[in-house]
């Protein structure tokens, strides 16, 4: 063996022992922090017993609010609270859940993301809100569902047929796909995002949308009835036989209706 | 809500100014108080009403003085009124008394009695649309031209503003003092959402400047800055 090919042996052996233990040790650092993360973060899971309209109220600050049905007479609450910092403690009345986060850690300031996952049955009426984070609600027919991001957060609503709708952010897109029932009222307002409502071709709603922007597609729910307004920045006229109130406010985004 | 808070908060359920926690509350009660409902068909007909009806009324060319004379007229209807029960309870008594009295009138002095009745009624009518219009401002000048409408319309929204302003100012102060807990990313999403909605204030005022008529432009402000109030009274608990 020449001196050429045992330095070049040699430079090969030290270049593997060096990504080996690169590679080591970039494990090692990420499993640490992987374990000091899931220390950090911790998880509540808590079930009530519940009829089947109850009421669910959770006052959020910071976090994903997931909201589903199931068919159980129960509520089942999942929270994963990403610092140990924040507390809560749900309340059961007569006739609901009350989960204040807000409430129970005011005047501490910025408690950290809880993010909350809420299984209750099909005819509860929800009234969620948060200053910050997504919230998304699906299949529900109860009395109201009201979702309410103080400030960022997208908004979804899927499956929902409720009487009562009430879903407000000021940066993020709104999407309700659902029914709009007889002598129900809905409220759809966004400072900045994209508001778009699915709803079956024979609806009937009576309709005052306003937005600034003139991003307003109504589709085939266009019909000569309807009033323009403000040079095209408001709209209102009826839609089949105008049965349930539907205001779509929008300050710097788009109103979209698409049929389902 | 009891029926009380919820009549108080009916005419800012028909001006749109309630927060939506308010509004949430109100319809509640709505649904079951019909009471209540009715008040509110009752308050909607007569703000439609006089929307409907805007412009149409010259105002009075001095509404105090206008004003002195309607008082004027009332009290010397009501003093005679006050001394006739007694003269008619000792005389005759009752309704009797009284439609006999009526009948005593000569035809100039009923068609007098008539005529100021009419004025007064008329008048009334006209200084109540007014001052249901300007919304409560007292003793404003009459708006005869469209550059005194244009100031007096700027000036009115200009008024609102600054009441507006005043109470954000009030909630900015809370938030401010509070922000030194909030972590950099609360603060930031706190910000942009701020700067989102001041340039929706931004814009319709602009709108308003354009065209101080502007309906759409007045409730986007409207909207807007209930919005902001809304963000600082929320972020301020915080």
């Amino acid at each position: 063996m020449s001196t050429g090919s045992l330095i070049a042996r040699y430079g090969f052996f030290r270049a593997r022992v060096f990504s080996t233990s690169t590679v080591i040790a970039f494990l090692c650092l990420a499993g640490a922090l992987g374990a000091t993360t899931s220390l950090a973060q911790q998880h509540v899971t808590k079930r009530y017993p519940a009829r089947k309209n109850v009421r669910v109220e959770l006052k959020n600050i910071s976090g994903t609010i997931t909201v589903e049905s199931w068919a159980r007479d129960e509520i089942k609450l999942s929270a994963t609270l990403e610092s140990p910092t924040a507390n809560f403690t749900p309340r059961q009345s007569g006739d609901g859940l009350v989960v204040d986060v807000m409430g129970d850690n005011r005047g501490r300031g910025d408690v950290g993301d809880v993010n909350f996952k809420l299984q209750v049955p099909p005819d509860s009426s929800v009234d969620v809100e948060t200053r910050r984070g997504d919230i998304n609600i699906s299949n529900l027919r109860g009395g109201l569902v009201r979702a309410h991001v103080s400030s960022e957060g997208d908004i979804t609503l899927a499956g929902i047929t409720a009487s009562q709708v009430i879903a407000q952010n000021t940066i993020g897109d709104i999407f309700f796909d659902g029914e709009f029932s007889r002598g129900g009222t809905y409220q759809f307002q966004s400072g900045q995002g994209n508001i778009t409502i699915r709803i079956p071709a024979d609806s009937g709603f009576r309709l005052v949308a306003a937005v600034p922007t003139k991003k307003f597609a109504l589709g085939q729910f266009w019909n000569n009835g309807f009033k323009t307004l403000g040079d095209g920045r408001k709209y209102m006229g009826d839609v089949g036989d105008g049965r349930s109130s539907v205001t779509v406010t929008n300050f710097r985004g788009s109103i979209t209706f698409l049929r389902r | 809500m009891n029926c009380e808070k919820c009549q108080e908060l009916l005419s800012d359920l028909l001006d749109g100014s309630l927060s939506r926690k308010d509004e949430l509350n109100l319809n509640l009660h709505l649904e079951d108080c019909l009471d209540c409902v009715e008040v509110r068909t009752d308050l909607k007909a007569i703000v439609e009403f006089c929307r409907e009806h805007r412009g149409e009324y010259e105002a009075p060319p001095n509404a105090q003085a206008l004003w002195f004379r309607i008082r004027n007229l009332i009290e010397a209807e009501v003093s005679p009124a006050r001394i006739r029960p007694d003269l008619t309870t000792r005389e005759k008594g009752g309704w009797s008394g009284w439609l006999g009295r009526s009948w005593e009138l000569s035809l100039p002095q009923l068609a007098s009695l008539v005529a100021a009745i009419v004025v007064v009624v008329s008048l009334t009518t006209i200084v109540g649309v007014r001052r249901w219009e300007s919304e409560g401002v007292n003793g404003s000048s009459p708006i005869s031209d469209p550059v005194t409408a244009l100031s007096a319309a700027r000036s009115n929204i200009t008024q609102r503003l600054l009441q507006q302003r005043q109470t954000i100012d009030y909630w900015n102060q809370r938030v401010e003092l509070n922000k030194a807990r909030w972590s950099p990313q609360m603060r930031e999403t706190f910000d942009r959402n701020m700067r989102v909605i001041d340039q929706a204030v931004a814009d319709s005022l602009n709108g308003l400047n354009q065209n101080p008529h502007d309906e759409v432009s007045e409730e986007m402000l409207n909207a807007a800055m209930n919005e902001k109030l809304s963000l600082l009274k929320e972020f301020a608990d915080l």
